[in-house]
């Protein structure tokens, strides 16, 4: 690699420590910053944990007023933007960023320097976000934040704003690390990876990253507008300047919906890995799962009126979106009769993730059982915007997201850690995650069906719904004491520690295959993949319908070429994934790229930028200028910078 | 890693899945609590109710098969032995066509009777006879017009038994969502909009409603009630609210709580959509009130309210959440916020303003309102006796008259000082008048004004006033006179 002549003055080094805070300020190691997106969620996830708490607690009994209904309408309002934007994407963002890399035969995702500028943004994002909570006026307008509800004539004060800004921090970071993992997916795979050997994670990942490519930049001019609405008096969507807010409506769920997917099509990958190893077989019908993902992603950009059933948009269009929406259940039915299908005749080895994956199935299909409900949009009119439709999305993000991420940090911890969680512990936690998740959720439907609106701070005794909100929150305090024992088996797995080794579950993909947790450089040489579950053949040739698999000879480090990528271009791997001719050998080392502050500076520079909307001309000037420090020195910053105490 | 628990897994995974399922089945039976949307009332409801049953037990056939089928791979499949090694199958198409067909079809079975019913509860049956009525949101609460009986009440429907009515759906402010679930399904109300439903109640009673769109601070306080009556008792109902109600004895609680009323209330509170023309001036007075809001929103002392006529027979008050009783009435005026937290009625009323957010009124004054609210009630008299007001007006001291006909009929918008409310304030007004438009005396330009109110605006005022021609001359004088004592 040349270095480029033309450099800026740097304040600091370029950073280089293996260890310590800075090291994690400056890594653009992917699994780092897998790492670091998980981290961040969890913590968001005990926020919106709290939130949901407190929500539950005052709901648990009649005219309770233990909290005001401002604060119960911020704490609604942030436990649903924390859970959608802060908890669930960003840890599918986490195995993203972990898993894809390692299960493709990558040593890093594309761009590395924008995968950790992804990352700070959405730190900061969360933390925009969450600024209401010191200034004690947070968000109150929902986190749909419907017009002209949330614009400043009837929402005053700066939560909605803050609310506005954050989101639109947390979708650059999306578009960019939807961006970063289609070009790794579709560029990086290890030689002889073609598209239909890839895992069904992976092909999962890549579904989601297309659909954050193209939903996340709909919701951005949304928001834009929304908040210049609130900053500048515009009428893009404040009907009392002659704006639409049904406009709002139509953009929120045209990006809403594809949303739904980007949260559960990456637990659907993950319980897709999960399944097959703990049933020791191979996912049942690879080609019809992959397919049913695409067309859920596909048909879900035509289904967002249902959100919209009410609005009166007549029958015609009704009728529409009704039979768009029922048709997703097809290939969602698919799916779960594959799963289903991949355990018949299995060997089902009944542990923690595959309890939790089993769960998953469980769950999520009473979720889309009461999501074709609401495809009846007559009676969907009943139950629009009351606490059905709370326990239909809680079936389908908690039952289903949730359950395949928890399924996935089990699954997956040992290659994280190089250690195991305990599995005893583990089952206890699924226990009580299982009963408090259905005690706290089943009842919302009834609730629901006998009319509880929802968002409401508190109801009246004489409207009957006392006694299974009591048993939903009881559900809510089980949860929240699942969620402790998962802290407590962390803790004490990690005091006695038994070690993984590279397969503890004799897994079928390429992660497995290399040391746990893996070296920085991943895969000291890069693999050749013969078969989809290609791991699996390669320790069991003799089981492959094709015949024998040959073992790999050990073929030494690849050519530079073949291998790395340059971060300034984005330039793929020459030759491409699909050519399998990998056959010139270089001599020299594995080369990763360097750590680089830059990205954290271009984050800070954005996220003051759009605070400064708030905070003041001088902090838009400081930011300002910290990001276009940070962009320049990015641009002109080198892969690799020469040093005389390069690590490898 | 974990044979020692599996022989106890079997029996406890099922529990655990059953348990919880077959707990909520048990509840599902119809409650009838107040918004139970199976306890229905009514075609439209009862549509919407068939059609989530039928799909229900469609849901829980395939409910059944997929956890249950679950449940039995987990434990047939389970391992037994660390060294099982199952056959490798990769799927097989035709299973999976096969299954792709059936939700396929199952699908088109559910498709049918929605769009069917889409369709026909977009409209009401044709040829049946209906009426309509509009329904207006405010925050927070439900504003009900009757254009054809020319009512304005809120919070309480009123509706015959067995007629189809059609509900016209207005927003003042933000969106709401119009709901009774016995009756109907939802459907938003949206500033911008025109949305309509139609609904028919076909048993007598009470029935529950709640918007069902987030909108604001006190969104959970803001339901209302559908009372469905047989169609005499409708009649009556009608009929009263077309009456004034009687007089206050003198010197009574009623009339001592009409004159705090007047002085504290009536800026915002109609009481005499029973007098003829009173119906397009409450539209017109609402509307003034709103944008005089909207303009000034930090200062205003005026809000859109709920119109009070005939006050006394409404069974809730405060957007139904609470019943009409003398002691909440009388803890509603002192304190609404204490009631209803975010109520307009404490943020923005004088008779609030500079305290403790109760209101600036001695208790035997706010007893006294609630006595002459609770004493509003349709009299005797037919509607035209009552249209000029107390009906009274020979003899007698003009500037008395005008200042009782002043506080009947102007003091929604208009004060006695030289603030803004809707209108201008009118301390003054004598001087002013008569050099507003040449040609016209102070007298001409009063009467004018009060006859013809949009031929001469006062800059920076919305022509919202509505024509009060029906007052007698005498009340007219009596105004004039009145008006030229405010200094």
């Amino acid at each position: 690699m040349t270095t480029t002549t033309l450099t800026i003055p740097r304040i600091f080094d370029r950073p280089r420590s293996a260890s310590g805070i800075w090291s994690w300020i400056g890594t653009v190691d992917h699994k780092r910053i897998g790492t670091l997106y998980g981290i961040t969620a969890f913590l968001w996830f005990l926020v919106g944990g709290i939130e949901a708490l407190l929500i539950r607690t005052q709901l648990a009994t009649a005219d309770s007023t233990l909290i005001d209904p401002d604060t119960f309408n911020q704490l609604f309002t942030m436990h649903g933007t924390t859970m959608v934007f802060l908890v669930v994407m960003p840890l599918s963002a986490s195995f993203f960023n972990w898993f894809v890399p390692l299960q493709i035969g990558a040593r890093d995702v594309a761009f590395p320097r924008l995968n950790a500028l992804s990352f700070w943004l959405f730190l900061f994002g969360g933390l925009l976000l969450n600024v209401g909570w010191f200034t004690g006026d947070s968000p109150s307008g929902g986190w749909f934040g419907y017009a002209p509800n949330s614009g400043i004539t009837f929402n005053t004060g700066s939560g909605m704003t803050f609310w506005a800004i954050g989101l639109s921090v947390l979708g650059v970071a999306s578009i960019a690390a939807g961006l970063n993992f289609v070009v790794t997916i579709f560029n990086m795979r290890a030689p002889g990876m073609t598209m239909f050997k890839l895992p069904v994670f992976t092909w999962m990942t890549l579904i989601t990253s297309i659909l954050l490519v193209l939903a996340i930049p709909v919701i951005g001019v949304a928001l834009i507008q929304i908040g210049s609405d609130r900053l500048y008096g515009t009428n893009f969507y404040n009907s009392l300047g002659g704006g639409d807010p049904v406009l709002w409506q139509h953009m929120f769920w045209l990006f809403g919906h594809p949303e739904v997917y980007i949260l559960i099509l990456p637990a659907m990958g993950i319980v897709s890995e999960i399944i097959p190893t703990f049933s020791r077989k191979p996912l049942f019908g690879y080609p019809f799962v992959i397919f049913s993902g695409i067309s859920i992603a596909f048909l879900g950009w035509f289904v967002w009126s249902h959100h919209m059933f009410t609005v009166g948009l007549g029958p015609a269009a009704t009728s529409a979106f009704a039979i768009s929406t029922m048709a997703i259940a097809i290939p969602t039915g698919v799916k779960i009769l594959n799963w289903m299908a991949t355990m018949v005749r299995g060997s089902i080895q009944i542990n923690t993730p595959m309890l939790f994956a089993i769960s998953f199935i469980a769950m999520f299909t009473i979720g889309g059982l009461s999501g074709v409900m609401h495809a009846a949009a007559p009676s969907d009119a009943q139950q629009q915007d009351t606490y059905f439709v709370v326990a239909h999305f809680h079936y389908v993000l908690f039952g289903g997201s949730l359950m395949g991420i928890f399924s996935g940090i089990y699954y997956w911890w040992p290659k994280m850690t190089g250690w195991m969680l305990n599995d005893k512990i583990g089952i206890v936690m699924w226990f009580f995650t299982l009963l408090g998740f259905n005690l706290q959720f089943a009842p919302l439907h009834w609730l629901g069906l006998d009319g509880m609106p929802r968002r409401i701070f508190t109801y009246s005794s004489d409207q009957g719904w006392e006694s299974l909100n009591a048993i939903a929150s009881v559900g809510g305090y089980i949860i929240a004491l699942a969620i402790l024992i998962f802290l407590f088996n962390i803790w004490y797995s990690r005091r006695n520690k038994v070690m993984a080794g590279n397969d503890p579950w004799n897994a079928r993909t390429l992660e497995w295959s290399i040391p746990s947790p893996p070296p920085h450089f991943n895969f000291a040489e890069i693999p050749q993949v013969q078969y989809r579950d290609d791991f699996w053949y390669q320790k069991y040739p003799e089981q492959h319908e094709e015949g024998h698999v040959h073992a790999i000879a050990p073929s030494g480090a690849q050519d530079d070429d073949d291998m790395m990528f340059d971060p300034e271009t984005g330039a793929a791997p020459s030759g491409g994934a699909e050519d399998g001719h990998h056959d010139d050998h270089g001599g020299h080392g594995i080369h990763l790229p360097d750590m680089s502050y830059y990205p954290i500076m271009l984050a800070a520079g954005i996220t003051l930028g759009m605070g400064g909307l708030m905070a003041g001309n001088w902090v838009i000037v400081l930011g300002g200028v910290i990001g276009m420090w940070g962009l320049i020195g990015w641009s002109l910053e080198p892969v690799n910078d020469p040093a005389p105490d390069v690590e490898h | 890693m974990n044979s020692n628990l599996l022989p106890r897994f079997p029996l406890r995974r099922p529990l655990l899945v059953l348990i919880p399922a077959v707990a909520a089945f048990i509840s599902a039976c119809a409650t009838g609590n107040p918004q139970d949307t199976f306890d229905t009332a009514g075609p439209v409801a009862e549509d919407q109710a068939n059609l989530f049953k039928f799909i229900f037990w469609i849901a829980i056939v395939v409910f059944v098969i997929v956890e249950g089928g679950i449940i039995w791979i987990t434990l047939r499949y389970r391992r037994r032995s660390d060294d099982e090694m199952p056959k490798q199958t990769h799927g097989n198409t035709k299973l999976e066509l096969t299954w792709t067909f059936i939700p396929a079809l199952i699908i088109i079975a559910i498709a049918i009777p929605t769009i069917r019913s889409i369709w026909d509860l977009a409209e009401p049956p044709s040829g049946e006879p209906v009426m309509t009525v509009e329904a207006v949101g405010h925050q927070w609460w439900f504003e009900f017009r009757y254009p054809e009986e020319e009512i304005v009440t809120a919070n309480e429907l009123r509706v015959p038994v067995g007629k189809n009515v059609i509900v016209k759906l207005q927003s003042q402010d933000v969106i709401h969502s119009f709901w009774v679930p016995k009756l109907f399904g939802k459907v938003d109300m949206i500033p911008t909009r025109n949305n309509e439903l139609w609904f028919r109640a076909d048993e007598a009673g009470e029935f529950f409603g709640q918007c069902a769109e987030f909108c604001g601070i006190a969104h959970a306080l803001m339901r209302f009630r559908v009372i469905a009556q047989p169609e005499a008792e409708y009649d009556a109902w009608v009929a009263g609210m077309r009456r004034a109600p009687e007089p206050p004895a003198a010197a009574s609680a009623e009339a001592r709580g009409q004159t705090a009323f007047a002085a504290n209330c009536s800026s915002c509170h109609s009481t005499d959509s029973y007098r003829p023309g009173a119906y397009e001036r409450e539209l017109v007075t609402q509307d003034g009130r709103w944008t005089g809001w909207l303009a000034n929103i930090e200062g205003a002392r005026i809000v859109s309210a709920p119109n009070l006529t005939n006050f006394g027979i409404r069974t809730t008050f405060a957007a139904g959440i609470r019943d009409l009783d003398r002691a909440t009435l009388v803890e509603w005026i002192d304190d609404p916020g204490s009631i209803k937290p975010g109520t307009r009625m404490e943020a923005h009323a004088a008779v609030y303003q500079g305290g403790d957010g109760t209101a600036n009124l001695t208790s035997a004054q706010v007893s006294d309102i609630a006595d002459y609210l609770l004493s509003l009630v349709p009299g005797e008299a037919a509607p035209d006796d009552s249209a000029n007001g107390s009906g009274d007006d020979s003899g007698g001291d003009p500037v008395e008259l005008g200042q009782a006909t002043f506080a009947a009929n102007c003091t929604a918008c208009h004060r006695t000082d030289s603030e803004r409310l809707v209108g201008p304030g009118l301390a003054g007004v004598a001087d002013r008048a008569g050099s507003r438009v040449s040609g016209l005396g102070v007298d001409e330009y009063i009467a004018q004004s009060i006859k013809e109110p949009n031929v001469y605006i006062v800059d920076g005022f919305p022509p919202g006033m509505s024509s009060f021609a029906h007052l007698s001359d005498a009340e007219i004088n009596g105004l004039i006179a009145y008006l030229k004592t405010l200094n």
